[in-house]
């Protein structure tokens, strides 16, 4: 079995820069950092470890609905993406070594049951007939983070990923990844999906 | 211990932030695979095929608008392009999946001259290793990939620019 290490969780937001001094005096250990933008609310959590960096930030799901409907969704499909626990997520590999994933191996833990994350392939097999266009069903395709990827060092992406949870969920995220050679399983707990405008 | 705290304010606050840097370098393609031939149209209607162009050396960068790190190197690209041209090589962006509207009024915030292709369809996005947007190759005179980028780049960057010129 790979080790799995448990990344403590924080249950108060901290200011970045209070979480990001450990990285300034170059701790190598994995660190999350959970921050809250000052003009939109919006949390994030971001974990590093061994130069690699995930950052997940909220997207309200006024945000999605809007991106969506604005590339050809329907109402009704741009609300089932925008209800699906959406993040803007930044994957970086500032290690020395190639670092790869899958998706298809993450975990979402929500009241104690595991689940996958809404890849591209989940979306694409999910569509009604008229339900999204062909235009639409590029644009979530390509908008998404990659369901598999391979970096090199310096490379990254941007894309959105998706929990398939309610607005204002709580769950942790089971990470699985390949750094060099070296399996890592890692989880960050504590991830919030962005509440329902309704809601705050 | 007020010191340290300063002082990590003021290197927290100079550093990029990490979520808008630009990633580093190129990967040399050891295989260096046979650029998937394409014909496509760019904003004035005029059809690029990519074989025509075998004997130089091209910069292949895969975007789109809503994408903030395409976004962010498109002026990097635009001053690469600006030095590159002058050396007979081509740099082309193909578009993935929007419409020439969409585009078009892109370019009127980051204005750039080199080719903007358009893969509507994203047929084109799907015949190469692509994976996330953006990403880039460069390609050799003789039609290979030789080099790829993950994420944005500093296009004009001279250490990056050095590694494309060496393949004339």
């Amino acid at each position: 079995m790979m080790p799995v290490l448990r990344v403590p969780g924080r249950v108060k937001p901290i200011p970045a820069l209070l979480c990001a001094i450990p990285l300034l005096l170059g701790s190598s250990a994995a660190t999350v950092e959970r921050g809250v933008d000052a003009e939109t609310g919006l949390r994030s959590w971001e974990w590093r470890e061994a130069g690699v960096v995930l950052r997940l930030v909220q997207r309200l799901p006024d945000q999605t609905r809007a991106f969506f409907q604005a590339r050809g969704f329907s109402g009704a499909a741009s609300d089932r993406i925008a209800d699906a626990c959406i993040f803007q997520t930044i994957f970086r590999n500032e290690s020395a070594r190639p670092l790869g994933y899958s998706l298809d191996d993450w975990r979402v833990l929500h009241r104690g049951e595991r689940t996958t994350l809404m890849t591209r392939e989940r979306w694409d097999a999910g569509w009604q007939e008229g339900e999204a266009s062909q235009a639409a069903q590029i644009a979530l395709r390509w908008s998404l983070l990659p369901t598999r990827q391979h970096f090199e060092p310096g490379d990254y992406n941007w894309g959105m990923t998706g929990y398939g949870l309610p607005p204002g969920s709580a769950f942790d995220l089971e990470l699985v990844l390949r750094l060099g050679e070296q399996p890592m399983m890692r989880t960050i707990d504590g991830i919030v999906c962005a509440p329902d405008r309704e809601a705050n | 211990m007020r010191g340290l705290v300063v002082a990590a304010l003021l290197v927290l606050f100079s550093l990029p932030a990490g979520a808008q840097q630009a990633g580093s370098g190129l990967t040399r393609l050891v295989d260096a695979p046979p650029a998937p031939d394409f014909s496509l149209l760019d904003m004035d209607g005029t059809v690029f095929r990519l074989s025509d162009h075998r004997g130089r050396v091209l910069i292949v960068n895969f975007w789109a608008t809503w994408c903030p790190p395409c976004r962010e190197e498109m002026p990097s690209m635009q001053r690469a392009w600006e030095q590159l041209r002058e050396e007979g090589m081509l740099m082309i962006g193909i578009n993935v999946g929007e419409d020439e509207d969409t585009i078009f009024q892109f370019t009127a915030d980051y204005p750039v001259d080199f080719p903007l292709l358009m893969d509507s369809d994203s047929a084109v996005t799907g015949r190469w290793p692509v994976r996330g947007l953006p990403t880039t190759y460069v390609v050799d005179p003789a039609g290979r990939l030789v080099y790829q980028a993950i994420g944005s780049r500093e296009w004009d960057d001279p250490a990056l620019l050095e590694l494309v010129r060496a393949l004339r």
